[in-house]
């Protein structure tokens, strides 16, 4: 009851903050009820699913300071799991995923171990690595469809299929994930507070002295691990509904990864709404400039120059991202 | 037997010109302590380079390196006065994805002028010529000269560091930057040499390559891992070390070839059902990871 209540409790921010947040969350549940294009649809449910996975990058890299470029690989197993066990043993969804999350903990456990020895650039090519191997076997295996994939047919279930998570229409979509949504922020408001929350703050500030206070610093990284895999692997699952038709080059490419990350930093890594900002921002971005861009004869790759460019703009001048401005605003405003 | 002696050849002479691409990471790693993910996106522009000159003039693929080494050169300097000086202010996390972007900028950039398909040459005094060795092994005159190319560019960029004045000014920036400026060196300027010789290295590494691989705008990933490889194997800011590592990291990708020989000399029927060359990229990055967790320091490095 003391986790429900801390997880409910919003109370250590500011009001300006919880009226945005309160009315920005009203508009998201209200949202399918105004008129909307079928594409603005699909480019909301994939900013709630990026927001998740941004979520759970946040645990690890932003409240932790361990830069992971690796989450692509649970998206993966997460997917593979779902789509796998449907297509073969019929098994329903909500069974499905948390049997994904847990091999993706396990999975996170055998390589997070021996990965947290390394620190800073050493660990973020690591996790690559591990996400590349991983992603060059599903490309050889045949059992999950080697390289060109698995293909869940919508004809053989009768949608809307509330088990099995297959519908027609993409607004029962949009109110699952966006139940997911509002989990993942109660989630991540107890996690802050807790006491591996605030361990994982000391010891990106300074992980000697953390160690010094008797923390102990690697179990606590790998834990954190476990969680922000959890995360990505549950949306992964529902992407594989989602999307019906999965690949490893779609679902655990490095861009993936890399785009992950780059939301939490933009939004701005280390607190509770980066993520999500960074998501709004990038996802309508990324989609609308594909569309109007992208599509065009003779224009290939224009939309991705643009977004290469906000990258390093980004990077190079605001690397604290969006929270960080504002942050910096109020400070000026106290003083 | 020649299968295995094929195949230690083919992995040596490979190796050599990996060393050359990855010589450019570990420089700019050992002066600045940052991630280029930008530098297989490089080889890449070095491969068109040499491919275009070689083409427009038409002059063999052999003499297009001054002109890739010149381009490669202003490439690293434009990018770092353009663009990761303003990196080097911000997060670790900023430097990563920054950089990425670059990658991404490079890429996509490539993809809109030159398209997307394969390119190769077809032209040139030693495309599609080989020397017989002896023992049954054939090996093609473009990986020969590339090889013997990529070892003197190696030996000129070591001598650079270890026997002229700005070498030296490098390699001190490198051990301790703070020292260093202290000591009255242009650390700044160190960093943008630093970058120079790294698009240096690499594109020329990119224009000998493209004798013997064809190009397209999305290979540069492949080679940023394996030149990632490389490096974390060799030490990271070790030139000596990326050459050794280099050419244990082109055996590695030579491996297929020597599962080969272990099936028929064993005539273990088992080892025919594992499609051996569809791996060979993973072996890289198992060797990586297995390596940074084992031995961060890696073969030859002193930085930790």
């Amino acid at each position: 009851m003391e986790a429900v209540r801390n997880a409910l409790d919003f109370s250590d921010f500011p009001r300006l903050d919880l009226i945005v947040a309160g009315s920005v969350g009203i508009a998201f549940i209200i949202f399918p009820l105004f008129p909307h294009s079928s594409f603005a649809m699909s480019t909301m449910i994939q900013f709630l699913m990026f927001s998740l996975y941004g979520m759970g990058w946040n645990t690890i890299g932003g409240y932790g300071g361990q830069v992971d470029l690796g989450k692509a690989q649970y998206v993966g197993i997460g997917a593979y799991t779902t789509a796998v066990m449907l297509i073969l043993w019929d098994v329903p969804f909500w069974v499905s995923m948390p049997i994904g999350m847990f091999f993706s903990v396990v999975w996170s456990f055998i390589i997070g171990y021996p990965l947290f020895r390394l620190k800073g650039h050493y660990f973020a090519i690591a996790t690559i690595a591990t996400s590349l191997v991983l992603k060059d076997i599903f490309e050889v295996w045949d059992f999950v469809g080697a390289a060109r994939g698995l293909e869940i047919s919508p004809i053989k279930y009768h949608p809307p299929d509330f088990l099995r998570l297959i519908f027609k229409e993409d607004v029962y979509y949009f109110y699952v994930i966006l139940g997911f949504f509002f989990i993942g922020i109660l989630y991540m408001n107890w996690f802050r507070k807790s006491r591996l929350g605030f361990q994982l703050r000391s010891i990106k500030d300074n992980e000697d002295v953390a160690r010094s206070l008797g923390i102990n610093v690697h179990w606590a990284k790998v834990k954190t691990y476990a969680i922000a895999t959890a995360f990505v692997s549950m949306v992964g699952s529902f992407h594989a509904c989602y999307i019906k038709s999965i690949e490893p080059e779609d679902t655990m490419s490095l861009d993936i990864s890399i785009l992950i990350a780059l939301m939490a930093m933009l939004g701005g890594a280390g607190s509770l709404w980066g993520p999500i900002i960074g998501a709004g921002i990038l996802i309508p971005l990324k989609s609308y400039l594909k569309e109007w861009l992208g599509a065009q004869a003779g224009m290939v790759g224009i939309d991705l120059i643009l977004y290469a460019l906000i990258i390093m703009v980004i990077s190079a001048f605001e690397p604290r991202g969006v929270w960080g401005i504002v942050e910096k605003i109020r400070r000026r405003k106290r003083s | 037997m020649d299968i295995l002696v094929g195949s230690l050849f083919a992995g040596l002479l490979i190796g050599m010109v990996l060393a050359l691409v990855a010589l450019g990471l570990t420089i700019i790693w050992g002066v600045m302590d940052i991630v280029n993910f930008a530098h297989g996106e490089f080889l890449m522009i070095g491969m068109y380079t040499g491919l275009l000159t070689a083409q427009g003039l038409g002059i063999d693929p052999l003499f297009t390196l001054p002109v890739a080494g010149v381009v490669g050169f202003l490439l690293g300097i434009i990018c770092y006065f353009g663009f990761v000086k303003f990196l080097l202010r911000g997060p670790m996390v900023a430097q990563l994805l920054g950089t990425f972007g670059l990658m991404l900028f490079l890429r996509n950039l490539a993809l809109l002028i030159f398209g997307s398909e394969d390119r190769a040459l077809h032209h040139g005094i030693l495309v599609g010529k080989s020397f017989d060795i002896g023992m049954g092994i054939i090996v093609p005159a473009t990986k020969l000269a590339c090889a013997g190319l990529s070892v003197a560019a190696f030996v000129a960029v070591w001598l650079m560091m270890h026997r002229t004045k700005m070498g030296k000014a490098l390699t001190a920036t490198s051990l301790n930057a703070q020292g260093a400026r202290y000591m009255g060196i242009p650390t700044e300027r160190m960093n943008a040499l630093a970058w120079g010789i790294g698009g240096a290295t690499v594109t020329i590494a990119g224009a000998l390559i493209v004798n013997f691989w064809s190009v397209n705008p999305f290979i540069g990933l492949l080679f940023t891992m394996i030149a990632f490889a490389i490096v974390a194997l060799g030490g990271f800011g070790s030139v000596p070390g990326a050459f050794f590592a280099g050419l244990v990291v082109g055996m590695i990708t030579e491996l297929p070839g020597f599962w080969d020989f272990f099936t028929y000399t064993f005539e273990a029927d088992w080892m025919v059902d594992i499609p051996m060359t569809s791996f060979k990229y993973m072996w890289v990055y198992v060797a990586y990871f297995a390596i940074m967790v084992l031995r961060p320091r890696g073969l030859f490095g002193w930085k930790q």
